[in-house]
């Protein structure tokens, strides 16, 4: 049977465009990843990541558990569209299944079934149904009111939609409030609703005659085909694909592949996956202090997408990493905006940097390798602070930079310039290996992160300083009097928290010396100096805008030092600071 | 009793302003927060271009302030102006309350603090100095180093806290260039067998007599000027410093290892601007220094008819610049406490 009427055009027809235009682009994303990504999916494919997919698709896709952590309101409003249209849709195929006596049907027999059958009474399905709509309304409720009062939600700023987006936007919020009138308009001529179509149906009974019945009825099943046909056109086109994307993107990111530098068709999907749920928007210190209002992740990843990001857009961000710490879906922000750098890189003149030949300033001889930085080399002090830890540790070291060295590289790479970057690290990665170190430390911890994610260094132990400290405290090796008259407050620099995951050690070593006291956001929600050599763009004043206002509220902590562990971090918030700003090796030595 | 005028600031520009303030008949007094006249001038040995002594020029003012009977008070530091109409009222932080019709600001300058620039290691090595601590060497009559021997060779690092952006110190400090030729000049003199190498940007020879004195330098004094920055300095073993730099005229880099280093550290707008301006309602420039209401003809007036300003308040400046900024604005003063009497 085929169960053919009109009114199922409008829906069919989107079904259709849907299914075959997003098909096709993930069809030809996956079968253009890289080989060695390929290899992933075939090795991981059968394994334990598949079910922990699944159950990510489930938690993030459905639930979306995560955004209970931001707030608890946003996520019951993301969470009842979502989940409830989802157990609507199950629903709809259980009654279809049960009436017909068979699993195999048309979908727009289970998506219009009261329509079709207005005398089936199964029992329960009917107040599942309403149950299941009055959840979905009641999400739908406050997404408009989230356009309205973000602060409901603890949000200071929602997501400023384009045109496109909003005719997506308004079909999906016009499908349900019309699924609600079709349905009551059917039990007002057949009695086929529960609690809440059926209630309504009686009000429409009363109000209207049965010939007026008749046609209101089928113009609404009409409008209500029509606006879910509109809106599956729409995915493929607006934001929502994200609501497909993010499937694939958690099976391919659970086999292990990730966004590269030098951007791959994975980077594709990450972006298709972005709903523009404006979460990343509010941690924006940009945007906090009013400096740039386009450039969040959200707009950024719009850009990409549509084809129109700017070489202003891409360079302007700090790439602290607070966007990416947050963002529900786990979408590599840093990485897709690397790779926009090295789309808009300026510097592909294969001679530069050739010069740098194969330098060795180093000095010394040891096992444990110490690589200050260039940052560090500006810093003196940190110099002097840590040859003194050094020398109280006993261990014979291998200066790797101490007359002058070559760059890690990583500035370069987080301009995009990856061939000069790795020109460098090619270099560097050359030194450690002929001086045979077994254990590299680093005052820096931009240099920490491109050692440790792109140097590949097999049989070498990557550490910063500060962990070097805490193991030599933990030892025995150096001893910390504490005086618990001396008052620490402690910054986390965004490449050694969020960006290596070292929040423990500096703050078990400073306790150790006196007394921590700190802000409110730390650790992984912690704020950018304003330093960052990511933004390229940033102008002094701004730079000192947002040091500003985190050494305003290091100051009110009443602490007497400001302590941080990058040399970059300290040199930013000592232009802005009134009490002194030192390195934990300063703190310690 | 004269029309009363506050003169906050016993610097060379507000002597001068309570001088001429004074001879017109006006009751000037003179507000000085340390424990005596001069300011900055007091720290200083001898002058460029003509190596005249300091004290010759805070003598001579100090002798006149004296023998006029100017008022003065010492150890007063402002804590808050009101700007009332035609009065104004100067609180001091000891309690005690000063009214005046007019006021000249004449604060002067902060020096910059080299130890944000941690990169040259001024704080952390014993011998990497400012101007400021060598000018207090040379009125003790005596270079050394931190061992306390003569150095056999000293570099100047020009524009430190100039025209540097990343401290936040766009402007140029003007005084420095000639200050670095006339300290090389003043080495070479004390210890002539010293090798002295200055590093500059570029020389900002502007005065009378100055770019004379730089050729002076070269040809007589044998000083190495090198165009170029210091990029960072280090500290060798036996505490002498390390210098890594680029010499751009001969594009390429460059080690030294000298047994001082110099830092010529530029004029930094005083801390106080900011308070005494919102207090009064004044407008700084971007580099914090003080706005003149009008660049050429107002240039020591303000948007406050009876506010004036002196000296390095406005803009870094040489002593004798900011002598004149104190007789001018003495007179713009005059002026406009004697407005109705001169039938305006």
């Amino acid at each position: 049977m085929s169960y053919f009427e009109p009114f199922i055009i409008p829906f069919s027809v989107g079904v259709v465009i849907l299914f075959a235009v997003m098909w096709t682009k993930f069809i030809s994303w996956i079968s253009a990843l890289p080989k060695s990504d390929k290899k992933l999916i075939i090795r991981n494919a059968v394994s334990k990541a598949t079910f922990a997919a699944l159950w990510e698709v489930f938690s993030e896709c459905l639930l979306h558990r995560r955004i209970s952590r931001v707030n608890p309101r946003l996520w019951y409003m993301h969470m009842s569209l979502a989940f409830g249209w989802f157990l609507l849709i199950v629903a709809g195929k259980i009654e279809g299944t049960l009436y017909l006596k068979s699993p195999v049907n048309p979908p727009y027999v289970d998506v219009f079934f009261r329509k079709y059958f207005p005398e089936a009474h199964i029992p329960f399905m009917g107040f599942i149904m309403d149950l299941l709509l009055l959840f979905i309304l009641s999400g739908l409720f406050m997404a408009v009111l989230k356009r309205f009062k973000p602060s409901v939600y603890g949000m200071k700023k929602t997501t400023k939609h384009t045109a496109g987006d909003r005719i997506a936007l308004s079909s999906l919020w016009a499908i349900f409030p019309l699924r609600l009138t079709a349905e009551s308009f059917n039990s007002a001529l057949y009695d086929s609703g529960s609690f809440l179509t059926g209630t309504i149906g009686n009000l429409f009974a009363f109000l209207f005659p049965e010939h007026v019945l008749q046609i209101l009825n089928e113009t609404s099943w009409w409008l209500y085909s029509t606006a879910l046909g509109t809106f599956f056109v729409a995915i493929p086109l607006s934001r929502y694909l994200h609501i497909f994307a993010e499937i694939p993107l958690i099976f391919l990111r659970s086999f292990k592949i990730r966004a590269a530098a030098v951007p791959t068709t994975f980077t594709n999907l990450e972006i298709a996956a972005c709903s523009r749920c404006g979460i990343c928007i509010d941690p924006c210190q940009l945007g906090r202090n009013d400096i740039a209002n386009d450039i969040q992740s959200v707009y950024s990843l719009r850009n990409i997408r549509e084809k129109c990001n700017t070489v202003e857009n891409s360079d302007n961000c700090l790439m602290c990493g607070r966007c990416e710490n947050i963002c529900p879906v786990g979408i590599e922000l840093n990485t897709i905006r690397i790779s926009q750098r090295y789309k808009f890189r300026k510097n592909d003149n294969p001679y530069n940097y050739r010069y740098i030949g194969n330098r060795d300033f180093s000095q010394g001889e040891g096992k444990t390798g110490y690589f200050a930085g260039c940052m560090t080399m500006l810093s003196p002090k940190i110099i002097q602070a840590m040859e003194k830890i050094f020398r109280q540790s006993g261990e014979e070291v291998w200066f790797a930079d101490k007359d002058g060295g070559v760059c890690c590289g990583r500035p370069q790479k987080l301009a995009g310039n990856i061939d000069a970057a790795n020109r460098m690290m090619e270099l560097n990665k050359s030194l450690f290996i002929k001086h045979g170190i077994t254990t590299l430390v680093t005052s820096c911890p931009i240099c920490l992160k491109v050692f440790k994610e792109d140097y590949k260094l097999e049989n070498i132990r990557v550490i910063h300083h500060t962990q070097y400290i805490h193991e030599l405290v933990q030892k025995g090796v150096l001893k910390l009097k504490k005086d618990n008259r001396k008052i620490f407050t402690y910054h986390d620099p965004c490449e050694l928290g969020r960006g290596s995951r070292i929040y423990e050690q500096p703050r078990a070593v400073l306790s150790l010396a006196g007394t921590l006291v700190e802000i409110d956001e730390t650790r992984e929600n912690s704020l950018c100096c304003g330093g960052s050599l990511a933004n390229t763009r940033l102008s002094f004043e701004n730079k000192n805008l947002i040091s500003k206002t985190l050494t305003d509220r290091f100051e009110a902590t009443g602490a007497q030092y400001l302590v941080t562990s990058c040399p970059l971090c300290k040199k930013t918030l000592s232009r802005t600071s009134n009490i002194p700003v030192i390195d934990i090796a300063e703190a310690v030595s | 009793m004269g029309k009363r005028v506050i003169i906050v600031g016993g610097g060379v520009a507000g002597m001068q302003a309570a001088i001429t303030l004074k001879k017109t008949g006006c009751s000037p007094l003179l507000i000085e927060k340390n424990i005596a006249l001069g300011g900055k001038l007091n720290n200083w040995d001898r002058l460029f271009p003509s190596q005249t002594s300091a004290n010759e020029i805070i003598n001579g003012l100090t002798d006149e302030i004296a023998s006029l009977n100017i008022k003065n008070i010492l150890c007063g530091e402002v804590s808050e102006m009101r700007h009332d109409e035609d009065k104004i009222e100067v609180n001091l932080t000891d309690g005690n309350t000063y009214e005046a019709d007019a006021i000249i600001i004449a604060t002067g300058f902060d020096l910059f603090n080299a130890t944000q620039k941690e990169e040259y290691g001024y704080g952390v090595y014993n011998n990497v100095i400012t101007s400021a601590d060598l000018e207090e060497m040379f009125r003790q009559g005596e270079v050394k180093t931190s061992t306390g021997v003569p150095p056999s060779s000293v570099a100047f690092l020009h524009c430190v806290g100039s025209r540097d952006l990343q401290v936040g110190q766009g402007h140029c400090s003007r005084v420095c260039c000639i200050t670095g030729v006339k300290q090389a000049i003043e080495i070479r003199q004390a210890l002539p067998e010293c090798q002295v190498y200055n590093f500059y940007m570029d020389m900002r020879m502007f005065g009378p007599g100055y770019e004379e004195l730089y050729k002076e330098a070269q040809e007589k004094w044998k000083i190495n000027f090198i165009r170029g920055r210091i990029s960072e300095a280090s500290q060798t073993i036996d505490n002498r410093i390390r210098i890594k730099a680029e010499d751009t005229l001969a594009g390429r880099p460059l080690k030294l290892t000298v047994d001082m280093l110099v830092l010529l550290i530029g004029k930094k707008a005083a801390a106080c601007n900011r308070k005494l301006a919102a207090d009064l309602g004044l407008s700084l420039r971007e580099s914090g220094f003080y706005a003149p209401k009008d660049n050429f003809t107002d240039n020591v007036c303000t948007c406050k008819e009876n506010v004036f300003i002196a000296g390095t308040a406005l803009a870094p400046k040489t002593i004798g610049e900011a002598m004149n900024d104190g007789t001018a604005a003495a007179i713009k003063a005059y002026e406009y406490l004697n407005r109705f009497e001169n039938g305006k």
